[in-house]
């Protein structure tokens, strides 16, 4: 028998319930990739083009690596003019960014025209430069601002809000209340990697990888018992059995990182498989049905 | 990201640097002088140390591969002892060999690995060039015999380590616009140095090396800053490189 990897996110069916996170999928070695991915989910694009940060952008810490980018993306027209590189037969879920609630709002309305665009997922980790350069999701007034500009751009197509742990109960109720229709739980966590030789700071950036993978599983745990959307867990994913234990705690899909620089995702995928054969359940079934201990707090 | 599995088949060590040759029969076709590969650890799913390490090619020759490495830190030091890797590549763009000569090829330290098929590339092609390393003056005396025999011709130019070691090697080489094309591999201060000297004499490339976490495009974590139509942006090394014309940095 083989196992069914099939699973529904907000009406759209995904082959599988991996999907990469955004900024960590290539367009270059995509093809490649493309088997085990139920969508996919380009680098976060902002309205105008990013030169994005000076390198150095990266830095290996135990179990992940912090990374600094500066969103360097081609802006919102270039991109819709690379899409076509992007469309490998999987639904395109596109992540956005904006400096302020309007630009956020702008990128939404230019994409609800867009017919190969099957879900948009705000970013919003990214700094609100009109409220001194918090994030969008530094709390829920911002979130639920942002969250009901861009629904009301979007009327049309699916609205993911990715969010932050901190915070997370919260502002995952404000995004769900203004009116998204899944949350991707977790972006990065804020981090900072010192040169000890140099006594410079070496990168302030976030942290991703294993390193926060209980932190993720956290957030999912409590935020899927918390609202009715979907919720999509991201963050430390990089082999089968994690897959199933974010799925366990309730996320009804799931988005691989930094883990697929080091791995294939096929692999995952077939880890995946050979345990719901195992316990012989479908990809699907697993969504939420973690079972309780009295003595988890 | 593609890992293939490969065996090392023989490993030489020169006090710091090591001299890694292993089998992989990953599809593709040889490699271009000036790519790389990204290498782990192999016979096992642990991601300890989590990323994969960057490497030229040093040598290649049918389904065998010679990498030439620095132990710097812990995950050279473990691909030191690894008897069996996983291996992503041969990835990035390389040099580009042809021209009518003759060529000049400059290296220093450890980054001298690449030019060993460069050198071979143009041979092949009936390139005329020369070839002048860096001698580093902590490698032991071995390393020296070994760079000497692996770099037939080549010129090794002992600098002791002095703070203007790649002007010494530059002044070797003596009037640049002598050169079709000057392709240079070493350390930060010799990539900077020739690129400048060469600026309107002669067309340079040089090997950039950046620090990467997906080595395959996806990250944009390995940005150098570049010219692009006149504007300043970041190319990544991994796929627009490693391997970048002079004219084209924007340092
Ligand atoms: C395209 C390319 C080709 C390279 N070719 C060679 C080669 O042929 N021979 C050789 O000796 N070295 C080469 N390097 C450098 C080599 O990758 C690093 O020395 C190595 O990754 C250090 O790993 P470590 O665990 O020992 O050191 P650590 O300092 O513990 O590494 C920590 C992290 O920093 C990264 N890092 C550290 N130093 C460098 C560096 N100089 N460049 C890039 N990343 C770094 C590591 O990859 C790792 O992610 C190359 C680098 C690049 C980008
Ligand atoms: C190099 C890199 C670039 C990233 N770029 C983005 C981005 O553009 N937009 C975004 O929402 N998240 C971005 N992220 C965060 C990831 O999408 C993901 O939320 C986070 O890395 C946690 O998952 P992981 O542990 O599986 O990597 C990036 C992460 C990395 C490592
Ligand atoms: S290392 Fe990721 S884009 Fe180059």
């Amino acid at each position: 028998m083989v196992a069914d990897l099939r699973v529904e996110l907000c009406g759209i069916p995904l082959r599988t319930p991996l999907i990469p996170a955004a900024g960590t999928l290539s367009r270059e070695t995509l093809g490649e990739a493309a088997d085990a991915y139920g969508a996919v989910l380009p680098k976060t694009v902002t309205p105008g083009p990013r030169r994005g940060n000076p390198p150095p952008r990266v830095a290996e810490v135990a179990s992940g690596m912090v990374n600094s980018i500066g969103l360097q993306n081609p802006g919102l027209e270039g991109f819709l003019r690379e899409l076509g590189g992007y469309e490998v037969g999987l639904p395109v879920f596109v992540s956005v960014a904006g400096d302020t609630v309007e630009e956020f709002s702008g990128l939404c309305a230019r994409l609800a025209s867009e017919p190969r665009v099957s879900a948009v997922e705000l970013n919003l980790s990214c700094p609100n430069v009109e409220h001194g350069g918090l994030t969008f999701c530094a709390g829920p007034e911002s979130v639920e601002r942002v969250v009901a500009a861009c629904r009301a751009a979007l009327p049309g197509t699916p609205l993911f809000a990715k969010l932050a742990s901190e915070g997370v109960r919260e502002n995952s109720l404000a995004a769900e209340g203004t009116g998204a229709d899944a949350l991707t739980l977790v972006n990065t966590i804020p981090a900072l990697t010192v040169d000890p030789h140099r006594r410079e700071v070496f990168l302030k950036g976030g942290l991703s990888g294993p390193a926060i993978k209980p932190v993720a599983l956290r957030s999912v745990y409590e935020v899927a018992r918390l609202v009715e959307v979907p919720v999509i867990g991201c963050g430390g994913i990089a082999s089968g059995t994690d897959v199933a234990e974010f799925m366990l705690a309730g996320a009804a899909a799931v988005q691989v990182g930094s883990s697929s620089f080091v791995r294939e995702p096929g692999d995952i995928l077939s880890e995946l498989s050979g345990y719901l054969q195992g316990a012989g359940l479908s990809a699907a079934a697993l969504t939420g049905s973690l079972r309780d201990r009295e003595r988890v707090v | 990201m593609k890992l293939h599995t490969a065996e090392v088949l023989h490993r030489e060590a020169f006090g710091d640097h090591v001299l890694l040759r292993y089998r992989s029969d990953a599809p593709g076709g040889p490699p271009e002088p000036g790519q790389f590969v990204s290498v782990r650890p192999g016979g096992s799913t642990a991601l300890d140390p989590f990323l994969s390490r960057p490497f030229f090619v040093h040598d290649s020759e049918g389904t065998t591969t010679s990498l030439l490495f620095e132990v710097r830190g812990r995950g050279t030091a473990l691909l030191a002892e690894a008897s069996e890797l996983s291996v992503s590549g041969p990835l990035g763009r390389g040099f580009t060999v042809g021209g009518d000569g003759p060529a000049l090829l400059l290296g220093g330290g450890v980054w001298v690995a690449p030019l060993k098929l460069l050198s071979r590339s143009l041979s092949r092609l009936g390139v005329e060039h020369e070839v002048f390393l860096e001698a580093p003056a902590s490698a032991p005396a071995a390393y020296g015999s070994w760079l000497s025999g692996n770099y037939p011709g080549a010129e090794l130019v002992p600098t002791g380590g002095a703070p203007d070691a790649s002007r010494q090697v530059l002044d070797r080489a003596g009037d640049l616009s002598r050169y079709s094309a000057v392709y240079v591999s070493g350390g930060r201060e010799m990539l900077v140095a020739a690129r400048e000297a060469a600026a309107g004499r002669v067309p340079a490339q040089l090997a950039v090396r950046e620090r990467m976490a997906c080595a395959s495009g996806a990250c944009y974590g390995c940005a150098v800053p570049v010219w692009s139509g006149g504007v300043r942006g970041h190319a990544r090394a991994c796929v627009e490189g490693p391997v970048f014309r002079g004219e084209a940095l924007a340092w």
